[in-house]
């Protein structure tokens, strides 16, 4: 199960009474010439966002040429201007609150969620394990969850945002699914030691959980850090990242969300394509870590039987 | 996906000896409710007084009196949306685009699965593994971004290169041709790296033996792909696509609400986007909580039916 970093995925056999034939060879050609054609089809999109956002606002070509510009004839006006913005600062900074309190929120309250539906003695599981089920199901649609968090007066609030997802169910059964895989002679021999259930899942359950912890945590992370739908909801002039950049996007020559001129001379589309960039870079540097969790735990939650 | 491990069923135990059972159970797992007590709160007011709140879908709702106070009007949102002219429209259109996205990129990220798994350059499997993960992380704001840069008729590359070849520049995101082409394209490119890692999952789960064996046989790498690599994740490709029929209704309310624009809401409204604009810029909450709970009722039993048909088919559901 474990997803190592090997030199080839598929074992290679070493028969050498077997030759390829040209078939085989056609065969290797066609699957390399997919991953290329793959790798080709994500580089061009990312290619032309990035050179966008470092155009000089002298360049008269097309946006075609503009992709094989070389780097030192590039310009950086669009990130400085952006960096200066106060209103970017702030945007970054709440995005930055709302993804440690969600974080922080959802694992407090999934973790224990999921311990419980994990243990199999426990009288009334079926019932506890209803309730979880029943409104993942069952989903009402955004109005009723909207008067809700107006009724409880968090408009406005920055954990408007996290508090009406902080608990996935989907996340919370991948957990369960994991926990109740953890041998039970380890939990009993620590009861019978005289843990209690508390005890039993800090000593005994999350030491043994770390991956699964850190990949839904992972998770809720970047779900928070991408939102923007709750946030244009519920906030008023507290943005985070995603509402800002999608302010800027949808500037159009008439300012009506920001006023574009305020971040200096660069060109708008400059701008546009530098917020796209600067949006995406904390995803990117964090990604390597993502990268070698989640593989474990998506296959964790998924294929286990 | 769930093993129940119910104790066997030993001789009857006197009623009373099994109520003071119980009891010794429950004083037992003190602890356990304990815990159980933080995230059933948050459950019952952030997951149940919503579903207490859809009662508005009866009722004609006002604000100012609230969701208690508001009047019953029976079916009347109901029977308003049924009639209603974008009924059809918003179901096909979001039938259209979760069918539509299901056949690019189911083929697509088996497709990719099988190629990661057979590439004989591991330079390039590494790249193209580590690359394709990554869109799936990318919010849909910033592929929004990104598809400007792509498509926007004047400053995008597409159109550069379509006039270079003596083409018309095409205005992708807001000509009702284009977009449902936008739509399933770019959710392709988003999602097709992070589809496949559970196929990667399977195909190293295969014996290679097999394999061997084939060889020997005189099979080449696509009988061998033919009848080995692709009947061993047959199953894991059946479990996926009943998951899928459970969230038909679902066809992604991010990605379409940053791409549309009243230019096609006729082929790019789904029930999702109408929801929001009905209730939350046009203020008509009881008819958008019906339109939400039409489609939360459907949902439940096309989940529920799917699970059950997982675990009939597949021996494996989500719950």
């Amino acid at each position: 199960m474990a997803v190592k970093v090997q030199k080839h995925l598929k074992p290679q056999i070493q028969n050498k009474k077997v030759k390829l034939t040209a078939a085989d060879h056609v065969f290797n050609i066609c699957v390399n010439a997919f991953m290329v054609f793959i790798l080709i089809a994500i580089i061009i999109p990312v290619w032309s966002t990035v050179t966008l956002s470092f155009r000089p606002a002298d360049f008269l070509g097309t946006n075609l040429e503009g992709m094989f510009l070389p780097p030192w004839d590039w310009s950086t006006d669009a990130y400085t201007a952006l960096l200066g913005n106060d209103g970017f600062l702030d945007a970054f900074l709440n995005s930055f609150k709302i993804l440690i309190g969600g974080v922080a929120c959802a694992l407090i309250l999934t973790v224990p969620m999921a311990y419980v539906l994990s243990v199999q003695s426990l009288p009334g599981r079926k019932i506890i394990n209803m309730i979880v089920i029943i409104p993942y199901v069952f989903n009402v649609g955004m109005i009723p969850a909207y008067l809700l968090v107006k009724d409880i007066g968090l408009i406005g609030h920055l954990p408007a945002v996290f508090l009406p997802g902080a608990i996935s169910t989907y996340n919370c059964i991948i957990m369960r699914q994991f926990f109740v895989g953890i041998p039970n002679e380890l939990k009993e021999s620590a009861r019978i030691d005289g843990c209690t259930e508390l005890q039993v899942l800090f000593r005994i359950i999350l030491p043994l959980s770390k991956a699964i912890v850190m990949t839904i945590g992972l998770y809720y992370g970047v779900s928070f850090w991408n939102d923007f739908f709750n946030a244009m909801l519920y906030l008023n002039d507290n943005y985070p990242l995603p509402i800002l950049l999608r302010n800027i996007l949808l500037a159009s020559g008439m300012n009506e969300y920001v006023e574009v001129s305020a971040f200096g001379n660069a060109p708008v589309n400059a701008i546009k394509a530098a917020s796209v960039f600067m949006s995406a870079i904390p995803m990117v540097i964090a990604y390597p870590f993502i990268q070698k969790y989640f593989t474990k735990g998506t296959l964790l939650g998924s294929v286990k039987g | 996906m769930k093993i129940s491990r119910q104790g066997t069923a030993a001789a009857p135990v006197p009623k009373q000896m099994q109520r003071s059972k119980l009891r010794r159970e429950i004083a037992r797992h003190r602890s356990v409710y304990v815990l159980a007590l933080i995230p059933l709160i948050y459950y019952i007011i952030f997951k149940y007084v919503p579903i207490w709140n859809s009662q508005i879908a009866f009722k004609d709702f006002m604000a100012i009196d609230g969701v208690l106070g508001s009047p019953w009007i029976g079916l009347e949102n109901f029977r308003t949306f049924i009639n209603s002219f974008y009924f059809w429209s918003l179901i096909r259109n979001t039938v259209m685009y979760s069918v539509g996205k299901l056949l690019i990129s189911l083929p697509l990220s088996v497709i990719l699965a099988i190629a990661i798994y057979e590439c004989t350059r591991p330079g390039l499997r590494k790249v193209v593994q580590t690359l394709a993960y990554l869109p799936h992380f990318l919010s849909w704001v910033i592929m929004y971004g990104i598809l400007l840069a792509l498509l926007a008729p004047g400053d995008g590359v597409f159109n550069d290169v379509i006039e270079l070849c003596g083409g018309k520049a095409v205005d992708f995101l807001s000509n009702t041709k284009t977009f449902p082409w936008v739509v399933l394209i770019s959710d392709a490119w988003k999602e097709m790296g992070w589809s496949a890692i559970i196929f990667i999952a399977a195909l190293m789960g295969i014996d290679v033996s097999l394999f061997e064996a084939a060889m020997v046989e005189g099979a080449n790498s696509w009988q061998r792909v033919r009848y080995i690599t692709l009947p061993a994740i047959a199953p894991v490709i059946v479990t996926v696509l009943i998951l899928k029929l459970g969230t038909i209704l679902d066809a992604g309310f991010n990605q379409i609400f940053m791409l549309y624009s009243p230019q096609v809401y006729a082929v790019g409204d789904i029930i999702d986007t109408w929801v929001y604009r009905q209730g939350l810029l046009e203020f008509e909450f009881g008819l958008a909580t019906a339109v939400g709970l039409f489609k939360g009722v459907f949902g439940m039993f096309l989940v529920l039916f799917a699970n059950w048909l997982s675990r009939k088919l597949t021996d494996s559901s989500l719950f």
